[in-house]
C-alpha cells in the first residue's frame, strides 16, 4: 500500500501517454470481448448437454432439408410404432418463409426471415424463450395466445419490427421468396423480448400449409414446394441413452425413405451448420484474438520501456536511498498492471453493459443467431486480459532496471 | 564533537578494467573520519574523490581494502545489504537535487522513510520535523517545479536527514545554485552538523564551500595530497 501512491504519482507523470495506452488497451480489449463472447457463445450451443438432449430431424442427404409436412405427426412422435419405443418429451417443426414485405424492393429494410411452426412451442422447445422471466414470458405468452386465436398473426423481432418500420397492430403482406408466388397476410400480433430472436419472425405454421392449399385451389396444381415444406424436426429426450434408441427408431422406420432422414443432437446439427463458417471462425480464434492480445502486449511494452528509460536517473536514485532492484521492479510492474487492469476491467464491463442492456447483443448473423450477448465472463476478461498483457509487456522494461548503476546519479565532473 | 572515527578507509584501491588496461582510481588510500566532522573532499578531475565519495556511502565496492562506517564493514556488503544499510545509515545530496518530480516535497522526503517499518502517523512526523529544520514546512505540498534550487536542494537536504542517518554525504551540493542559495546550503549544512552532530562528507570544487568544512582532504591521482597542486584546479 505505501508504494501504491508512488505507482498512483507515476502513473500521472505523462498524462496524455497514460491516457493513449489506457486507450489502446480498453480499444483492444472492447475487440477481443466481442470476438471471444460470438465464439464462446457459438462453442456452448455445440457443446452438448448432459439432461434434455435435443435432436434435430433433417433430410438425410441433402442440405437445405426439404422433407414433405407428412414426416410431421410421425416425427414428433420419435418414429415411435410400438409401446417399449420411446417418444420425445416434447418437439416442435420448423418450415422456413424467407419473404419481403415489398415486392419490388428485396432488401435489408424489408426482408422477412420466419420459423413456420406451431406457436405454442415458442415457450417450451425455443432456446432462451423457455427459459425467459416472468414479465417477458407474460408478454411473450399473450403474444402467443393472439397467434393460436387468429392463425395469421405473426410475431416479430423488436429490430427487424424497426427495420420494415411497423408496429405491433399492423398488418403487412410479406411476399414469398423461397415460396414464390406465395403473398402471406399478416397481422402483428407481438415481439420477441430483446436478444437473439431480435430480427427473427414467428409465423403459425397452420397459416402457411393453408395458404399452400389455397395456391393449389386457385392454381389448379400445387405449389412448387408443397411436398417440401418441412425443413427440421426439434424433439427433446431426457437422456443420451433416450436419444441414441429414438436414433434407431427413426432410422429403421420405413416411413422416411424417400426422401429418408438422420437425426443429430442439436449441437452436432449446429455445428454442421456451422461448418459453413469454419473459415471465419478459425480466422476469428486462431489468427484474430492472438494478435489482438500480442498488440496489445506490445502497445503496453512499448509504453513502459519508453517510462523507464526516461527515468533510469530516478530509478538510481530510488536505489541510492535504499531501494532494493526488486522493489523497483515492483513498482514498474505495478504501474503497468494497475493501467492495464483497470482499463481492460473499464472496457470490458462496459462493453457487457452497453452491448447487452443499450445495443441488445453483438450484431453478427451467422447460421441461427442474428446477434450475439456479451458472455457473463466478460466481466472478469478485460482485468484478466489486461493484467496478464501488461505483466508480459512491462517484464522485460521492469528487469531492465536491474541494470541501472547507482553511482551514475552523481555527477561525472567530480 | 568527538575524535573517535566513524569512517575508516583503510587502503582501499578500486581500478576498472578497459580492455586489456587496468585503469586505476583510487590507490592503496588510507583516511579516517571523526564522529561529527564535516570533511570536504577537494581534487581535480578524475582525482578519484567521487569515487572515494561513492565507496564510502555503499554505492560501490573497493578493488582492494576496507571501509568501516561505524561498526560496520560496509566493502564486505552484498548489494542487498547495502540498500538496506544506505537506507537507514546515509543520508545522500546531490548536485542536481534529484526530487521525484511527480511528488510534492512532503512525499519527496518520505521517500527513503517508505522503506521502514513505521506507520502513517510516525511517518508524518518525521517528515514534518525534517522539513521545519530546513525551513520548509510552508513548502510541503508543493511540487519540485513549483520549488526554486535553493529550496529543492533544501528538501533534498529534509529526504538525506529524514531516517536520522550516521553520515550525510553530499556531492557538489551547491554547484548547480547561485551564490546566495549556495551560503545559505552550507548554513544549514553546517548547522546540521553542529546542532545534530553529523558527519558530513562534501565533494566540491569550490573553494569558498570547502572552507566552510572542519577540514579539507585534497584527492590527486587517486592519493590524498597534503598541498594541491593548484595548476591541477585551475585546469579543472
Amino acid at each position: 500500500m505505501k508504494f501504491l501512491m508512488l505507482i498512483l504519482k507515476n502513473l500521472r507523470r505523462n498524462w496524455v501517454r497514460s491516457m493513449l495506452t489506457s486507450a489502446g488497451v480498453m480499444v483492444l480489449v472492447f475487440v477481443i470481448t466481442l470476438i471471444w463472447s460470438i465464439l464462446g457463445f457459438l462453442d456452448m450451443a455445440t457443446s452438448e448437454k448432459s439432461a434434455n438432449f435435443k435432436g434435430i430431424v433433417t433430410e438425410k442427404w441433402s442440405i437445405p432439408s426439404q422433407l414433405p409436412f407428412s414426416y410431421a405427426s410421425t416425427l414428433e412422435n420419435g418414429a415411435a410404432r410400438v409401446e417399449s419405443d420411446v417418444k420425445p418429451m416434447d418437439s416442435m417443426t420448423w418450415q422456413f418463409f424467407i419473404g419481403s414485405v415489398d415486392k419490388t424492393n428485396i432488401g435489408f429494410s424489408t426482408f422477412i426471415f420466419a420459423f413456420c411452426m406451431e406457436p405454442k412451442k415458442l415457450l417450451t422447445m425455443m432456446d432462451e424463450l423457455d427459459s425467459l422471466q416472468p414479465g417477458p414470458r407474460a408478454e411473450l405468452d399473450v403474444a402467443i395466445k393472439a397467434m393460436e386465436q387468429n392463425r395469421q398473426g405473426i410475431i416479430v423481432g423488436q429490430k427487424r419490427l424497426a427495420a420494415i418500420e411497423k408496429k405491433v397492430g399492423d398488418r403487412i403482406k410479406v411476399f414469398g421468396i423461397n415460396y414464390r408466388d406465395l403473398e402471406l397476410e399478416c397481422e402483428i400480433v407481438g415481439t420477441f423480448p430483446p436478444g437473439r430472436y431480435d430480427n427473427n419472425t414467428c409465423i403459425n405454421r397452420d397459416y402457411l400449409n393453408a395458404s399452400l392449399d389455397a395456391y393449389k385451389a386457385s392454381k389448379g396444381k400445387p405449389h412448387p414446394l408443397a411436398e417440401k415444406t418441412l425443413n427440421l424436426v426439434w424433439v427433446k429426450v431426457p437422456t443420451k441413452d433416450t436419444f441414441t434408441k429414438m436414433s434407431g427408431q427413426i432410422d429403421n422406420s420405413p416411413m422416411f425413405s424417400a426422401p429418408p432422414v438422420k437425426i443429430e443432437t442439436a449441437s452436432s446439427g449446429v455445428s454442421n451448420f456451422l461448418a459453413a463458417y469454419k473459415d471465419l471462425l478459425w480466422i476469428l480464434r486462431v489468427l484474430l484474438a492472438p494478435a489482438i492480445i500480442i498488440t496489445l502486449t506490445v502497445v503496453i511494452s512499448n509504453a513502459i520501456s519508453i517510462s523507464v528509460r526516461e527515468r533510469r536517473k530516478e530509478m538510481a536514485v530510488l536505489k541510492v536511498i535504499g531501494f532494493q532492484p526488486n522493489q523497483i521492479i515492483f513498482l514498474v510492474l505495478g504501474e503497468a498492471i494497475l493501467l492495464g487492469v483497470i482499463s481492460g476491467a473499464i472496457s470490458s464491463i462496459g462493453t457487457y453493459f452497453l452491448v447487452n442492456r443499450v445495443i441488445g447483443g453483438i450484431p453478427f448473423p451467422i447460421a441461427f443467431f442474428s446477434s450475439f450477448p456479451v458472455l457473463d465472463g466478460a466481466l472478469w476478461w478485460g482485468a484478466a486480459i489486461g493484467f496478464i498483457t501488461a505483466f508480459a509487456g512491462s517484464i522485460l522494461p521492469a528487469l531492465s532496471t536491474r541494470k541501472i548503476k547507482v553511482v551514475d546519479v552523481f555527477s561525472k565532473v567530480a | 564533537m568527538t575524535e573517535k572515527p566513524i569512517v575508516r578507509v583503510s587502503h582501499v584501491s578500486r581500478y576498472f578494467k578497459r580492455g586489456a588496461e587496468r585503469v586505476n582510481v583510487l590507490n592503496d588510500l588510507d583516511l579516517n573520519v571523526p564522529e561529527g566532522q564535516f570533511l570536504a573532499l577537494m581534487g581535480p578531475s578524475g582525482s578519484g574523490k567521487t569515487t572515494l565519495l561513492n565507496l564510502i556511502a555503499g554505492l560501490d565496492t573497493p578493488s582492494e581494502g576496507e571501509i568501516w562506517v561505524g561498526d560496520r564493514c560496509v566493502s564486505t556488503m552484498n548489494e542487498s545489504q547495502l540498500a538496506r544499510w544506505r537506507n537507514e545509515h546515509v543520508g545522500f545530496v546531490f548536485q542536481f537535487y534529484h526530487l521525484l518530480p511527480v511528488l510534492s516535497a512532503f512525499e519527496n522526503v518520505e521517500l527513503p522513510l517508505l522503506l521502514l517499518p513505521l506507520n502513517a502517523k510516525k511517518r508524518r512526523e518525521q517528515v514534518k520535523t525534517a522539513l521545519d529544520l530546513v525551513g520548509l514546512n510552508d513548502r510541503n505540498s508543493h511540487l519540485p517545479s513549483q520549488l526554486s534550487g535553493g529550496q529543492q536542494q533544501r528538501v533534498g537536504i529534509a529526504r538525506a536527514i529524514v531516517t536520522d542517518p550516521t553520515l550525510i554525504v553530499a556531492d557538489e551540493p551547491t554547484g548547480d545554485l547561485d551564490a546566495k542559495s549556495a551560503h545559505e546550503i552550507l548554513d544549514l549544512l553546517g548547522t546540521l552538523q553542529r546542532s545534530l552532530n553529523k558527519t558530513i562528507l562534501m565533494v566540491t570544487h569550490d573553494m569558498r564551500a570547502a572552507r566552510r568544512a572542519d577540514r579539507i582532504q585534497h584527492l590527486d591521482k587517486g592519493r590524498l595530497v597534503d598541498q594541491p597542486d593548484e595548476a591541477l584546479y585551475e585546469a579543472s
